[in-house]
């Protein structure tokens, strides 16, 4: 019997599950590999037991957090799927911004559907076996993270910086013009596509395991950061860094 | 299989050199591109970088050093050893031969940078997959442009005569072309048949490279150096700024360092084993099942990429893995740059052997005047503050220089007690002595030392001293005098005598006053010439023997003079039965350089300032020269 899978989502964009609609016909051979019992985006709900659930955005509400914890219970392994179920990701900057002020700004008097509360990672909610980091996630991450979960292997990330990526591609680095760039100290694993793409990284993979973070804001110093700037460069994706 | 036979032979014995256009290049490079992957450096997307050639004319021949090195054809980050499908029995799939390929563009030091590639790779059992690239692949060299982050010409790889299999110079009017293999030699008949039936050219001179970044020491001797600062507290420094990002590895053309891994195909049924670049810097380098990791610390990461690359692979196959790029420091971050560190540790812990700069013992440490006093009409002492402290005991002397008069050694006058300061008495004689005398507190002058061997005091503890003292010797005995006054209780009786020309001529007039009236020693003087307003007796320094109470048993004596003094008072004492081994002589001579090599200071075979100045009369007393008779 196939391995059975289901993706699940919660506040976020959706925007990885489309990520892996788009793998196109390597899905198929994935669609070989197991069985996937749910999946939003193309079918709906039912109450079976998981191998493995992919849990995509984070966790608002009160609801959010049962509906997890079901799942948690049926399912074997749990697999956070993108930055906002990974670091609770841009949902959590509204409270920053004061979410009241957020929702007159956006839908003016019209707001009371909105039921959003503080935003979470699933795993301050619950344990999880795994995690698939990035804003959107990447296709061929998550086939590998699949692969490893089926033959069983550690799900191992890249324990290195983006910084490696960006010197295998060749890229110019982003300090050198001048921008700060939060590749130092963020994992790799995207092949740098921001880089690539003209921008700075803004960490939406989350840090390393062991950032070097002294090391690093010395050379934010020398760019002329504050500790205010430099704190608020980890917010965009709720970074945790020490504070000192 | 074993071999250690690297595929490009070594330097061509017989090196052709021939002119060509850059056209011609390009029709070079075109018909390479029939037979060969030609792979250069081209701009793409606003960069310039190391990628196969479509087009000729956009093959750049000069291009500068930070352009990645070309490791990653011949080692590239991803490279599959072999396939295996899953699913009943594993199959092993045999590799295909490597893609043919031409790398046009190789600077000296990437050129030197293969060498300690095939010194690593090909040694004990060989790599295969390396090997298989590496015959595969003809290296064709271009010369290059040092920027400020190169030092290859500390390390000599500023250039190179072999390594290649063609290398291209530029010329006045385009280029010119040196062989450097036979099989650059047959690339050139298959593919510029026209150029190769040229007459040949004149060879170029290898020129050396204009590096703005140099090493201070010779780079041979950076294994040795390596050896003494394992535990320095720069590679702690280091590693604190270390981002640990890898990306000097990654960048360095001879590093190699590997992780192999299985990588799946999208269905599962086979994969391929494949080695991709890994760094000493990263996290999981060193960490080993269970966790623990042997090398967990940035900084002794950091230590390990330069002790490998300086000490380890030099004492294994005499090359530096170093080759000079500057790449590494180049994208460093944390501006972690070799020369620096490298020059750091040689300054700091090079031991006197090790310094190779010439003329560093040579070289003063300029001091601060600090007072000057007028002992006499020609005779002033200069006190002089020290930037580190020196230990001395009284008899040894310093050279003090003024740049363009020179320098001369002088006794130091005062008390080895203090070892911030040091006094010197300087009497006008000659041109540096009374440019000396026209110096102001405030002003400075070069110092060197303290050199010689002076007075051990502790060896006088519980003697009666007896000082003799004639002219300026008084300056040495000054300097023992105020260090036995120090601990005056741990002596017996001291006794000076002084002897000195006339009353214009008297040294520390005020402090021998002083003395004088103290019950701390017996101080006698004598005037050669008459007249006098302290009612000194006129006489040589002889009449004050004549009712000297001397224990000589207990007596030590130090005589410090005017060479001719010693004829007369060392047989004076010897009668009154001071014992040879107690009667020290300050027998001072041009001490020039101070460190036993100029050979000025010699009496016969003994060197004065290293032995002496101050000598018990039993060590030189057969010295023929010693004592003027």
């Amino acid at each position: 019997m196939k391995p059975r899978v289901g993706f699940f989502d919660f506040t976020g964009c959706e925007g990885c599950q489309l990520t892996i609609l788009n793998l196109a016909e390597k899905l198929l051979d994935v669609l070989d590999l197991v069985e996937v019992v749910e999946f939003r985006e193309v079918q709906g709900n039912c109450n079976e037991d998981l191998d493995i659930a992919f849990v995509e955005g984070s966790i608002c509400r009160p609801d959010e957090e049962k509906r997890l914890r079901l799942i948690r219970t049926r399912s074997k392994k749990l697999i956070t799927l993108g930055a906002c179920a990974d670091l609770a990701g841009i949902n959590i900057a509204h409270e920053e911004a004061g979410g009241a002020e957020l929702a007159m700004a956006v839908y003016g008097s019209d707001s009371k559907h909105l039921q959003g509360g503080q935003a979470r990672p699933v795993s301050a909610i619950v344990p999880i076996d795994g995690r698939i980091p990035g804003c959107p996630v990447d296709g061929q991450e998550f086939l590998a993270i699949l692969h490893a979960l089926l033959l069983d292997r550690p799900t191992n990330l890249p324990a290195f910086s983006l910084c490696v990526e960006c010197k295998l591609a060749e890229l110019p680095c982003t300090f050198e013009q001048g921008i700060v760039c939060l590749g130092p100290v963020v994992r790799a694993g995207c092949n740098a596509l921001c880089i690539e793409g003209g921008d700075r990284c803004r960490g939406c993979r989350g840090l390393v395991d062991n950032p070097r973070e002294s090391s690093y804001h010395r050379v934010l110093e020398t760019f002329n950061l504050s500790v205010d700037d430099i704190l608020e460069e980890y917010r965009t994706y709720n970074l945790r860094i020490d504070e000192e | 299989m074993r071999t250690t036979q690297a595929p490009t032979s070594a330097a061509a014995e017989s090196s052709t050199w021939r002119a060509l256009s850059r056209v011609e290049i390009d029709l070079f490079v075109r018909s390479m591109m029939t037979a060969y992957e030609v792979v250069g450096v081209q701009k793409k997307h606003g960069r310039m970088t190391m990628d196969k050639v479509e087009d000729p004319s956009e093959l750049l021949l000069e291009f500068p050093p930070q352009v990645h090195s070309p490791k990653k054809f011949l080692f590239p980050n991803w490279q599959k050893l072999f396939r295996f499908s899953l699913g009943g029995k594993v199959y092993l799939e045999a590799d295909k031969a490597a893609v043919p390929r031409v790398i046009f563009g190789m600077h000296p030091c990437d050129l030197h940078a293969v060498q300690v590639l095939d010194d690593c790779l090909f040694e004990g059992e060989a790599d295969s997959v390396y090997r298989s690239k590496r015959e595969a692949t003809l290296l064709i060299g271009v010369d290059c442009l040092p920027d400020e982050h190169c030092f290859c010409s500390s390390v000599g790889t500023d250039r190179t005569d072999s390594g290649f299999d063609l290398f291209f110079h530029r010329a006045d009017e385009g280029y010119l072309v040196q062989s450097g293999s036979e099989r650059g030699e047959a690339l050139l008949r298959r593919h510029a048949p026209q150029v190769a039936k040229r007459d040949e050219e004149a060879p170029l001179p290898l020129q050396v490279k204009p590096c703005e970044h140099q090493l201070d020491f010779a780079v041979d001797a950076l294994a040795p150096l390596l050896g003494d600062v394992y535990d320095h507290h720069l590679w702690k420094e280091i590693g604190e700024r270390c981002l640990g990002c890898g990306a000097c590895t990654l960048l360095c053309p001879t590093c190699y360092c590997f992780n192999v891994e299985d990588r799946m195909d999208d269905d599962l049924a086979g994969g391929e084993r494949v080695r991709t670049w890994d760094s000493c810097q990263f996290d999981h380098f060193t960490r080993v099942a269970g966790g623990r990791d042997f090398r967990s610390d940035q900084a002794d990461r950091q230590r390990h990429r330069f002790f490998r690359k300086y000490k380890y692979l030099w004492e294994k196959h005499e090359r530096t893995a170093c080759v000079g790029c500057g790449r590494c420091s180049r994208e460093c971050l944390a501006n972690i740059a070799p020369v620096n560190v490298l020059n750091r540790l040689f300054v700091e812990e090079a031991s006197p052997e090790l310094k190779a700069l010439p003329a560093n013992e040579y070289q003063p440490d300029m001091v601060e005047i600090i007072a000057v006093e007028d002992l006499t009409n020609q005779d002033k002492l200069f006190r002089l503050r020290l930037n580190t402290p020196i230990h001395f005991t009284p008899g040894m002397f310093v050279a003090i220089s003024i740049f363009g008069l020179g320098e001369a050694p002088f006794t130091i006058a005062s008390s080895s007690d203090d070892d911030m300061h040091v006094e010197i008495v300087v009497r006008a004689k000659g041109a540096l002595t009374r440019a000396l005398h026209r110096l102001q507190p405030g002003d400075s002058v070069g110092l060197r030392g303290p050199f010689g061997h002076g007075f051990q005091v502790e060896d006088f503890a519980g003697r009666d001293l007896l000082l003799v003292a004639g002219g300026l010797g008084l300056v040495t005995l000054r300097s023992l005098l105020l260090s036995l006054l120090a601990d005056r209780q741990s002596f017996g009786t001291i006794q000076l005598l002084y002897g000195v020309r006339n009353m214009d001529h008297m040294l520390f007039q005020k402090e021998l006053l002083e003395w004088h009236g103290s019950n701390q020693l017996d101080c006698r003087f004598a005037f050669k010439e008459p007249g006098n307003s302290w009612g000194v007796p006129t006489g040589d320094i002889t009449h004050l023997f004549r009712n000297l109470d001397l224990q000589p048993q207990r007596t030590s004596v130090a005589v410090s003079g005017p060479a001719g003094m010693y004829r007369f008072i060392n047989p004076l004492l010897l009668r009154m039965g001071v014992d040879e081994e107690a009667l020290f002589l300050n027998l001072e001579r041009h001490m020039k350089c101070g460190l036993g090599k100029c050979g000025k200071c010699r009496i016969n075979d003994v060197c004065v300032c290293e032995t002496g100045p101050i000598f018990p009369y039993s060590k030189v007393k057969h010295l023929k020269e010693a004592i003027e008779r």
